[in-house]
């Protein structure tokens, strides 16, 4: 397993090389979500980078529309010379690379992607020009290792540095902070907190992209290390482009002496559904096959008023059961039917309004199924 | 001219969308889509939905659009056949694998949800490549872009015309996952967006600025339809499957009387547009903002207010569940009222007009002076007052 990290200067190239890395990921301002490289900037680093025969990464992560990405997209063509492989996010940006260029792909896969048919269907749509995936860090360990395995490609994985939560085009600090007016080329940062939240802290960023947050702690694999690089993890990515870059000269003690707090995230295990039966109601999940339809109105002593749902409608003299919202269940027969002019009937038809004898203890939107 | 597409939450909302205008309904089933509190379709519902919806040449679009896992996903293909056993229009996915998984059971058209947040003509041309017939484009495109990635990627171009908006690209955005435990990407969201936050700017001051910072205006493109319809954009899309009967059907009415107007006038140079509005401020709502429509979103798109919503004045008073002669006409209160109040039936096309509500009975025909929520009532017959139709009243006590 390699590492792979970001250089934003001469200094942070110089580290890299010396930590062993053969490639480096560059940010230009116009092109990565964080990039800080303005054109000349970038020229120096990559130059610098295949001096230290080290590959050139260039890092197109953003999301563009339409105008964006036709901007942006034509004035790629003044970088090309000087990159190795380009890295890309935006489906619009891999098309593009796939069908105007001959680079290797690294398709950062870390949005969506939750299922191996997902990842499977990008390698076979990028074929040999895929050079890496970049997986998600809410893939949790056995579903990592399962992928990893069963891939046909090279993958990456965040090891160390920010969690990305939400990202937007607009500009939302600035219009709040106008005694620091921002020029398109400066970043404004804050640290938010809500009183719905238990969190504190949450790093927020804008810059000529629009608008990042982060989690208040930052993410760590760093124990796990020995264990991916057995599941075959090609590259484990380390991005400090919010502190020194220096720090990855000890990652063995890094953990201990980072001044943000860690955490693993979900890689040992990934429980964001299981709250889902909590948020459905039950008794609305139970309307298949047998129901008949809802009481809408209960009129103590006098009649039950059910909205008729099944197609086969309902007779007098059946038995139903009528389930209470409250999950309490009355098993009764029909003895009288009536339509909605009081009339006796022997059957009613779907979507018709049926009185039958009040049952107590049964409130609106008891739902009625036949026995 | 564009289909209008309408959020259907449940068997009755998809009725009343469709028979409001709607061409086009949304739905979701038990499983597989992101509004995992929503009613929702059993299957006996998905297939009387459809059914319905044909006979009344209205469509039906199933979402899928969740970032299902492999767990998950496993379940899909029994669900995918069935519904293309029952005809269901198209499904609405936000991920390859489901993608895949679709074309793999069924010859359903595949429609890319705005989860996917495509953007440009690019990425419209490499979803038409893995087989999708429609995208239903990201938010932050412009009517204009959206013209030109329909031209040049040669693929039909869904757009949201009117509802609630994500802040962030739809699909990037996981504070419910690592804050609440919830994937919002599976039907968890918390809407944290919606929050009130403090911001620390880290200046000298100790004073932190609070604001609803990340949370945006409803969208409400009304106003820019000429351009929808000279860009062709295919459908126009009301978000909303969680929202009430009256969203629902006021949505579907107002803005299906707009296309039809324009399709009769080649313009919309009229009073109705006013008239329009005002259907579409009746009816609950954050502030209106046009978003990206035309320009992308400015300051002016961010809701910086506690959720108060605007047009509130107005309730749903209930919906008619019978109408005859005979019988009269039967209303399933949702909000009291008494005697004498001023209400209003929304009919399927036409303006609202009055409700007569001097003499009110209960189902047994005694008289009553004040209604009461979750009764049905009885008010003598009508003419043009039909089953389903809304009714609505402002500043009930």
């Amino acid at each position: 397993m390699k590492y792979v990290s970001f250089a934003n200067s001469l200094h942070d190239l110089s580290i890299l090389k010396n930590e062993g890395h053969d490639e480096v990921i560059l940010g230009h301002r116009d092109y990565s979500r964080f990039g800080k490289l303005d054109d000349e900037a970038f020229f120096e680093l990559s130059t610098r980078a295949r001096e230290l025969s080290m590959r050139v990464v260039f890092e197109w992560d953003i999301l563009m529309t339409e105008n964006v990405f036709e901007k942006l997209s034509t004035r790629l063509e003044s970088f090309t010379s000087q990159v190795d492989i380009m890295r890309v996010q935006d489906p619009g940006a891999l098309e593009w690379t796939l069908k105007k260029t001959s680079f290797p792909i690294q398709f950062v896969a870390e949005n969506a992607n939750r299922n191996l048919s997902s990842l499977q269907g990008w390698c076979e749509y990028i074929g040999s020009r895929l050079n890496r995936l970049v997986l998600s860090i809410e893939l949790a360990r056995t579903t990592l290792k399962e992928f990893i395995e069963k891939l046909d490609v090279p993958c990456e994985l965040l090891g160390f540095g920010r969690i990305l939560l939400f990202y937007t085009p607009r500009n939302l600090l600035s219009p709040l902070e106008s005694s620091q007016k921002v020029s398109f080329n400066e970043e404004l940062s804050a640290l938010g907190e809500s009183e719905e939240s238990p969190h504190r802290g949450f790093p927020i960023i804008e810059n000529r992209h629009g608008t990042f947050m982060f989690h208040i702690k930052e993410f760590c694999l760093l124990e796990f290390r020995e264990d991916l690089a057995q599941m075959g993890l090609s590259h484990f990515r380390v991005d400090l482009r919010w502190q020194d870059l220096a720090l990855i000269q000890d990652l063995d003690n890094l953990k201990e002496n980072y001044p943000q707090d860690l955490m693993k995230g979900f890689f040992l295990v990934n429980k964001t559904d299981v709250l889902f039966p909590k948020l459905k109601n039950s008794r609305l999940q139970k309307r298949e096959g047998n129901y008949i339809g809802e009481v809408i109105e209960s009129e103590k002593s006098k009649h039950l008023a059910i909205l008729v749902k099944h197609p086969d409608g309902i007779k007098k003299g059946s038995e139903i059961r009528i389930l209470h919202p409250k999950e309490e269940e009355f098993f009764v027969k029909i003895h009288w039917l009536k339509d909605s002019s009081l009339q006796e009937v022997d059957h009613l038809p779907q979507n018709s309004l049926a009185l039958i004898p009040f049952v107590g203890g049964v409130w609106v939107k008891s739902q009625i199924f036949t026995v | 001219m564009p289909e209008i597409l309408a959020p259907a939450g449940s068997l009755d909302k998809l009725k009343v969308a469709i028979l409001y205008g709607a061409n086009a309904v949304y739905v979701g089933g038990q499983k597989f889509g992101l509004r995992t509190a929503a009613e929702n379709f059993t299957l006996d519902e998905l297939r009387e939905g459809v059914v319905f919806a044909h006979q009344r040449k209205a469509k039906v679009y199933v979402v899928l659009n969740s970032f299902l896992h492999d767990k998950d996903l496993a379940e899909l293909p029994e669900f995918v056949r069935f519904l293309d056993e029952i005809n269901v229009d198209a499904v609405i996915v936000s991920d390859l694998g489901v993608v895949r998984t679709v074309r793999e059971h069924s010859k359903i058209d595949v429609h890319i949800s705005t989860q996917a947040s495509t953007l440009n003509v690019e990425a419209a041309k490499l979803w038409k490549n893995m087989g999708a017939t429609r995208i239903v484009l990201g938010r932050e495109v412009s009517v204009k872009e959206a013209g030109k990635i329909k031209r040049e990627a040669g693929i039909e171009i869904e757009m949201f015309i009117h509802g609630s908006m994500c802040m962030a690209y739809s699909g990037n955005c996981v504070i419910s996952n690592f804050t609440q435990g919830r994937d919002s990407n599976r039907g968890g969201c918390a809407h944290s967006c919606r929050f009130e936050y403090s911001l620390d700017f880290g200046l000298d001051t100790e004073e932190k600025k609070k604001a609803y910072f990340m949370s945006s205006k409803d969208l409400e493109g009304l106003r820019i339809l000429p351009e929808f319809i000279s860009e062709e954009i295919d459908s126009l899309k009301v978000e909303g499957r969680m929202k009430s009967h009256l969203y629902a059907g006021t949505m579907s009415k107002v803005y299906s009387e707009a296309i039809g107007y324009y399709q009769e006038h080649g313009n919309f140079l009229s009073d109705k547009m006013q008239e329009w509005e005002l259907e579409l401020s009746k009816v609950s709502h954050r502030a209106y903002t046009e978003a990206s429509l035309v320009e992308p979103a400015g300051d002016d798109s961010i809701f910086n207010e506690r959720e108060n919503h605007q047009g509130n004045e107005w309730q749903m008073v209930g919906s008619v569940v019978e109408a005859s002669e005979k019988g009269g006409i039967i209303i399933e209160v949702r909000n009291a009222f008494n005697q004498g109040d001023y209400l209003e039936v929304i009919p399927f096309t036409g303006n609202a007009f009055t409700l007569n509500t001097q003499e009110i009975m209960d189902l047994s025909l005694s008289a009553v002076t004040r209604t009461r929520p979750s009764t049905l009532i009885r008010l003598p017959y009508q003419k043009n007052i039909e089953v389903h139709n809304l009714v609505r009243a402002r500043g009930l006590k």
